[in-house]
């Protein structure tokens, strides 16, 4: 068993099973996602794809777990993988230099060119000083994710992971299965997964 | 990390500007040579850098002996010579499913976004399907696996080998780091006016900004009941985040004291040979990392940097570093910073720009990166407590 | 001047993602970054890349921009003074 589950495709938001109601699609579903769930961290706006995937995310998972919020800990890991790593950021940022007479490279597009970005989100959102890390697989394989959560928690600091597949192709293209895990459900990860 | 076994290095390989092997290459940087070099108009940048940059047609001499030159981009040339040079040290068979493959690297093939790349498939951007190209040319069964942390990498890569090990599936990770310049990613450090216009000078006052670097390293780690004297530990690591910015360190070094904390555990400061830092000579990086040493209690401990004789590899730095810092133990050697002149951060840190001896026998490696990401990994020679 | 000033606002929204931001809402005398707008690092660099996009001005060394971007009134008063476009 998982502590909560989140899946977020670009139409469809299910949180620990439940289906929730929504107006938008792709890209404009996180944005309707942030206004009716967060709303009061405008940084959102200028997050890549796959950073306002990931922001939202863990915030319908971190609601859903109901603690006290934005205390400081270190015993909290977030993990994800995925397949396309920053792609998205990458061809934003692509644009941005790809013609020699418009050459204006963009800093604020270039810092989002690294999958693991997402993770520092929302380690500063949640002032999680624990383990951040992103692992890039060529395919979504939840067999090799669940070995390398277990292995996660050999950090002894570990007792709790936000991980999940977290995947961005384009602006409107995407997939979340974040999930909640606890160290003592360590050998449940994986048939929980599959 | 448990006591009941011990997770050893059991080969090597760097490649970079400064030769095709570890051995070319630790005694170029023990003879203080760098490849650091000014570069105009290069891939059409309109602006210069500082960099330090493979010849390229080097690396397709050496790969023309191991298979055709056409199918493979040049990033996945690297990895692949790299891993093999390793690899024919040993008497590991490849293709065996008791054998995994770890890549560090943060862009790979990223220059194929470019419209004007048309000699790969555009699919050879993605990082998995890259590293798939490295274990097919091996004929490993295992799906690889591609740790992207930014500029810790390649110890978040060191660390997740020494868990895969110690979780008993595999008995062999070969564990790949590099990174390979583009226009890509030059002009985007250009825009964060983060390179320095001249060769870099890690933790000097007049220190300003980094330089980039081409290179792939390997190391080979296996899992034993007891190391011999010679052999090399990866003790403890961990990676912890400084939830304070996405692309400016700490000012505390919350992260980066963190994780040394957790890398040192109970060992005594003074078994510690140096602290081998991230050292890239921006402003912030360099304070950054003497505020976590000081407050880790480690201000007595020596601490050197290596992007003075190679820049900034990225994903290859913090196996690259490791490797050499390795070398330097096994002769008694604390290499040099080079680059470092007048000691310019707040806290005062034990820096030399001449090499110096010790007879100690562990070293801590220490990275950070954007996202706020940072690493730590203690290593030991022989057997002794960690 | 005014046009100047409610320009630069539009580009400053665009550029840094002011998401339910207008022109109106900012003042031109308040600061950027600390209290006023609460812009970052990262904005301060858009913010040269924003100047030399739009009116050609380079910006060599970063540290300038302390003194340039301190409000949009004296951001629009270095700009007239010196635009090559």
């Amino acid at each position: 068993m998982l502590n909560h589950k989140v899946i977020i495709t670009p139409n469809e938001v299910i949180l620990d099973g439940k289906t929730l109601d929504h107006n938008e699609q792709g890209g404009a579903l996180l944005t309707e996602l942030y206004r009716t769930y967060v709303g009061d961290y405008p940084k959102f706006f200028k997050m890549d794809t796959l950073s306002k995937l990931g922001l939202v995310a863990s915030e319908l998972l971190l609601q859903a777990e109901g603690e006290p919020r934005f205390e400081a800990r270190e015993d909290r890991a977030v993990v994800f993988f995925n397949r396309s790593a920053s792609l998205q950021a990458d061809t934003a940022y692509q644009a941005t230099i790809q013609e020699p007479e418009n050459f204006f490279p963009s800093p604020a597009a270039f810092v989002y060119t690294l999958p693991n970005i997402v993770t520092g989100e929302i380690a500063i959102r949640n002032k999680y000083y624990g383990e951040t890390s992103f692992i890039v697989l060529p395919e979504n394989d939840p067999k090799i994710m669940a070995q390398q959560l277990q292995l996660a928690f050999l950090d002894t600091m570990t007792q709790s992971i936000l991980g999940g597949w977290l995947d961005c192709t384009d602006e409107n293209h995407f997939e979340a299965h974040l999930f909640l895990i606890d160290k003592q459900q360590f050998d449940t990860i994986e048939s929980s997964l599959l | 990390m448990g006591g009941k076994s011990m997770i050893v290095s059991v080969a090597n390989n760097i490649i970079s500007p400064l030769g095709m092997t570890t051995a070319e290459n630790y005694a170029a940087v023990k003879a203080g040579k760098s490849e650091l070099r000014r570069y105009e108009g290069h891939w059409d940048l309109p602006e210069p850098f500082v960099a330090s940059l493979m010849q390229r047609d080097k690396v397709e001499q050496a790969f023309a002996a191991l298979a055709d030159n056409e199918r493979y981009t040049f990033f996945e040339k690297m990895i692949i010579l790299s891993a093999a040079n390793a690899l024919y040290q040993t008497h590991i068979d490849p293709t065996s499913d008791k054998v995994l493959f770890i890549l560090s690297t943060t862009k790979g093939n990223v220059f194929l976004l470019d419209k004007r790349e048309t000699g790969f498939p555009k699919e050879r951007v993605l990082l998995g399907v890259a590293a798939r190209q490295m274990t097919e040319f091996f004929h490993n069964p295992n799906t690889p696996i591609v740790v992207s942390n930014a500029c810790i990498s390649g110890v978040c890569a060191q660390i997740e080998a020494m868990r895969n090990l110690e979780g008993g599936r595999f008995d062999y990770v070969v564990t790949v780091g590099c990174d390979v310049q583009s226009a890509f990613i030059v002009s985007g450090f250009q825009s964060f006016k983060a390179l320095s216009p001249e060769p870099c000078k890690p933790f000097d006052a007049n220190r300003c900004g980094l330089n980039l670097g081409d290179a792939a390293a390997t190391i080979i780690y296996t899992r034993k009941e007891k190391a011999d004297e010679n052999e090399w530990v990866a003790c403890r690591g961990a990676i912890r985040n400084d939830a304070n910015h996405i692309s400016g360190p700490s000012r505390v070094g919350e992260g980066s004291y963190r994780a040394l904390r957790y890398a040192i555990g109970a060992i005594d400061p003074d078994k510690i040979a140096f602290i081998n830092t991230h050292g890239t000579a921006t402003m912030y990086n360099d304070e950054m990392e003497s505020v976590a040493i000081e407050r880790a209690g480690l201000a007595t401990v020596p601490v050197n940097g290596l992007k003075g004789y190679y820049g900034h590899t990225m994903g290859a730095a913090g196996i690259l570093e490791t490797i050499l810092s390795m070398y330097a133990i096994d002769e008694h050697n604390i290499l040099a910073t080079k680059g470092f002149e007048t000691l310019g951060v707040t806290h005062p840190l034990m820096l030399s720009n001449q090499n110096q001896t010790t007879d100690k026998r562990m070293f801590i490696k220490l990275l950070s990166g954007f996202g706020g990401c940072n690493a730590a990994l203690l290593f030991a020679k022989g057997g002794a407590p960690c | 001047m005014d046009e100047l000033i409610y320009t630069l606002k539009q580009q400053i929204i665009e550029a840094l993602n002011l998401e339910d931001m207008k022109p109106e809402d900012i003042d031109e005398n308040a600061s950027l970054f600390g209290e006023g707008l609460g812009l970052d690092s990262i904005d301060a660099l858009e913010l040269i890349v924003l100047m030399e996009k739009n009116y050609g001005i380079k910006l060599q060394d970063p540290s300038q921009g302390k003194e340039i971007f301190k409000s949009v009134a004296v951001m629009a008063d270095f700009i007239q003074k010196n635009r090559t476009k």
